[in-house]
């Protein structure tokens, strides 16, 4: 029990920060394009954010120095502002559109006005964020957000051909254009490797004053997290795959996957999907501000934590509260969360290489980690996964541009 | 200094480092140093610059960040009490004028219920 609260974070980190508006989007579009063909991306995903998260939790245990500590101190002021001005762009992207998110799920749930639930839902996330102290929200977001396992049950309930699944798995490309499958394939790999959660994974870890013994919890909490996030991913997809490919529907909305789990499982279905996704998508609203707030102190040097009091770090406090309010100004103007979605997740991968290379070099540094610093797999696939981020970092706006976002 | 004689590469191990205070309070970064000429022997670490005008040597971005701010507040070298992932510094940052930002904002955010 003591064991299963402990990985809390991991929770969080996989239910808002792995399955976010983003994850929903995009994974239910390419189950609806593409049928199980991208399935084999979630993988690829899903293993560069555990070995990047593995790391910088380690980095964090053992100096005790959060991502934006690295960056500052390895990239120097200039390209560190210029770092930290791409992630404060990207973190208040995707803050607005889980805002919105939040404000769908809730007019899907009460049929109220949509801009009035905007208003409605930012103050009660702020005030919650305001009351309840860390691994309340951890634990508040995590586990309610588990409703979206409804998903893996609709899937198996729907009867996928899991011969057409099993080979989803294997890399490659089939049918349809190249180029809207190359957008999916950097869209997910953004959805799945967004930099907000490693900078709220290493803050959250320096907040819970990880050490040399949660090393093993650190490593735990990033396999089963994120591969927890993997597994959702994958439901995602193959739910759009056998309920929306066939019928030619194109998911434009963010309530569509919650009617593929009403289509499979009915009214409790729905509900669940609903449930889970307001959590998942709140928790990444609470996620993508305070990172906004951590990377900013960090990089300046403030009292920062949600450990304190606000009172004790209230330039923190301020910010993440301002990081709201923007959020709120963006999604009131009726821009469509899910186009903005799109946009976030794309402009995300742009700033990852500048994240993951000062994490990569500070866990290779004995100075700052001794004798914890990276073996030769974290160290093989890090170099791996960072030229591939450098690929599709390259690749993402000139993809998004001739693709027309995915509608080819 | 807890361990004279250890190998201090200032770029890569002082400069942009946490500045923590006596109390253990972040109180900025290291951002830029003054180092003086020793006749004869190698330059000396004489301040740590904190804050404002202190960017304007750290490049383009750093110069537009300064020109925006105010002035940077020098922290003489014998106030530190030790140099390891972060700077401690003897003092508690108040009376080096250091973090007087949250200071500010403190008055603020204490108004708040709950804060």
């Amino acid at each position: 029990m003591k064991q299963f609260l402990q990985i809390a974070l991991g929770i969080l980190s996989a239910i808002g920060g792995f399955v976010d508006i983003g994850d929903l989007v995009f994974n239910t579009q390419a189950g609806a394009t593409f049928g199980f063909q991208l399935l084999w991306v979630v993988v690829v995903g899903v293993v560069g954010i555990i070995v990047y998260s593995e790391m910088c939790g380690r980095v964090a245990a053992i100096s005790k120095r959060p991502v934006f500590d690295l960056v500052r101190e390895r990239a120097g002021f200039g390209a560190g502002l210029g770092t930290l001005i791409a992630s404060e762009v990207v973190n208040l992207m995707t803050c607005a559109a889980e805002v919105g998110g939040v404000a769908i799920v809730l007019q899907l749930l009460s049929g109220l006005p949509y801009r009035f639930l905007i208003g409605l839902g930012v103050v009660g996330i702020v005030v919650v964020s305001w009351v309840l102290p860390f691994e309340w929200l951890e634990r508040l977001f995590g586990y309610v957000g588990l409703c979206l396992l409804v998903f893996a049950v609709a899937a198996v309930k729907v009867g996928p051909s899991w011969g057409q699944v099993a080979h989803g798995f294997v890399p490659g490309m089939h049918t349809g254009s190249h180029l809207v499958f190359l957008y999916f394939v950097v869209g997910l790999l953004g959805a799945a490797l967004t930099p907000y959660e490693v900078y709220f994974y290493s803050s959250g870890a320096v907040e819970d004053a990880w050490g040399r013994e949660d090393l093993r919890i650190n490593k735990i909490t990033s396999v089963i997290g994120y591969g927890l996030g993997a597994f959702l991913s994958f439901s995602l997809m193959i739910l759009a795959a056998v309920l929306f490919l066939p019928r030619g529907i194109n998911p434009q909305f963010l309530g569509t996957p919650a009617l593929g789990a009403q289509d499979a499982l009915g009214k409790i279905g729905l509900l669940l999907a609903l449930v889970g996704i307001l959590f998942a998508v709140g928790g990444a609203a609470i996620e993508t501000s305070f990172s906004g707030a951590y990377n900013l102190a960090q990089f300046f040097g403030w009292q920062w934590g949600k450990r304190e009091r606000p009172g004790g770090a209230p330039r923190f406090a301020l910010t993440w509260i301002v990081i709201f309010a923007l959020a709120l100004a963006i999604v009131m103007t009726g821009y469509d969360p899910v186009k903005l979605t799109e946009y976030s997740v794309i402009f995300s991968v742009v700033a990852l290489p500048l994240t993951f290379l000062p994490i990569l070099l500070v866990a290779n540094d004995p100075a700052y980690m001794g004798d914890s610093r990276n073996g030769r797999a974290s160290n093989v696939l890090g170099v791996l996964y960072f030229v591939l981020i450098l690929a599709i970092s390259i690749s993402a706006i000139p993809l998004l541009l001739l693709t027309n976002g995915g509608q080819g | 200094m807890s361990s004279p004689g250890r190998e201090l590469d200032l770029g890569l191990g002082l400069l942009d480092h946490q500045l923590v205070d006596r109390d253990g309070r972040n109180c900025g970064k290291v951002d830029d140093l003054e180092l003086t000429a020793v006749p004869g022997g190698e330059p000396e670490v004489a301040s740590i610059l904190v804050g404002g005008a202190a960017w304007r040597g750290r490049g383009m971005l750093g110069r537009l960040a300064a020109a925006l701010s105010g002035s940077a507040v020098r922290i003489p070298w014998s106030e530190v009490e030790d140099v390891s992932s972060v700077v401690t510094l003897k003092q508690p940052a108040q009376q080096l004028r250091l973090g007087r930002g949250d200071d500010r904002a403190a008055r603020l955010v204490r108004r708040l219920p709950g804060s």
